[in-house]
């Protein structure tokens, strides 16, 4: 799996491609605290662009849903931009598609943090 | 009238978590073999890494000498899949249910939900440390 990180603005986007499964899944979590971390406290507003990323497990849903009670606490943001057909079914299932703001551009999902 | 296939194809893995990739491509190559639709790919697939999960973490808390056994039962018109592990097992009942609005946000405890709501049957035998799968080509609600 690979995770390209950038800015835009105060937004930070992670780029992921690969399937968010099993011990996968580690290496996003890790990038997230990181992220959180060295906001030291500050909010932080990031997208999850799962455009690349065909499959996700219970693993890599604890990943997502941790890093939103965690972004929610210090008043931050994250939200999920192109998710695909078998992503968003996940989510259904486990009813957290009011959790989770889905956009399908990134324009979108930057304009939904101004 | 044409004679039922029935293969069986029998995984044993050494129970570390980086195997679980090999699991997801022998199951979803099985899949493919019976034609079963995109959808029910995806939910078999998912179920099968989370069985695998729950028993080479959970079951066999990753210890490389306990083994998990996957056995996939091929007939024609259903997938049996039955995994095991060498772990103290659980109960069922103790599970709490994700969709509860207390652990809508928890980061753990969806594997046994996501299970059940991707196969057709799931079965828990020996204290857990048997689960039992089984996914029709054809739902058995329709």
């Amino acid at each position: 799996m690979q995770i390209n990180l950038r800015h835009k603005g105060s937004v930070t986007i992670l780029d992921i491609e690969g399937n968010l499964v099993g011990p996968n899944t580690i290496a996003l979590k890790n990038i997230i605290d990181n992220q959180i971390q060295e906001a030291s406290g500050e909010p932080v507003f990031m997208i999850l662009n799962m455009e690349r990323v065909q499959m996700m497990d219970s693993s890599g849903l604890g990943v997502i849903v941790a890093a939103y009670a965690s972004i929610r606490r210090n008043n931050g943001r994250v939200v999920l931009l192109n998710i695909g057909g078998n992503i968003r079914s996940l989510i259904i299932m486990a009813k957290l598609v009011t959790i989770f703001d889905r956009y399908d551009t990134e324009a979108e999902a930057i304009a939904s943090f101004l | 009238m044409g004679e039922k296939t029935q293969w069986r194809i029998f995984l044993s893995l050494p129970s570390t978590m980086q195997l679980i990739y090999l699991l997801d491509t022998v199951c979803s190559d099985i899949l493919r073999e019976m034609n079963f639709d995109e959808e029910a790919q995806e939910h078999v697939n998912l179920a099968v890494i989370e069985a695998g999960t729950n028993a080479i973490k959970h079951g066999n808390k990753e210890d490389i000498n306990k083994t998990a056994t996957f056995e996939f039962l091929i007939e024609d018109e259903k997938l049996t899949i039955v995994v095991t592990d060498e772990g103290p097992g659980f109960q069922r009942e103790n599970v709490a249910n994700p969709l509860e609005p207390e652990n809508l946000l928890k980061s753990s405890g969806r594997g046994l939900f996501l299970m059940e709501a991707c196969m057709d049957e799931v079965s828990y035998e020996a204290e857990g440390t048997i689960v039992k799968m089984v996914k029709f080509k054809q739902s058995p609600n329709l």
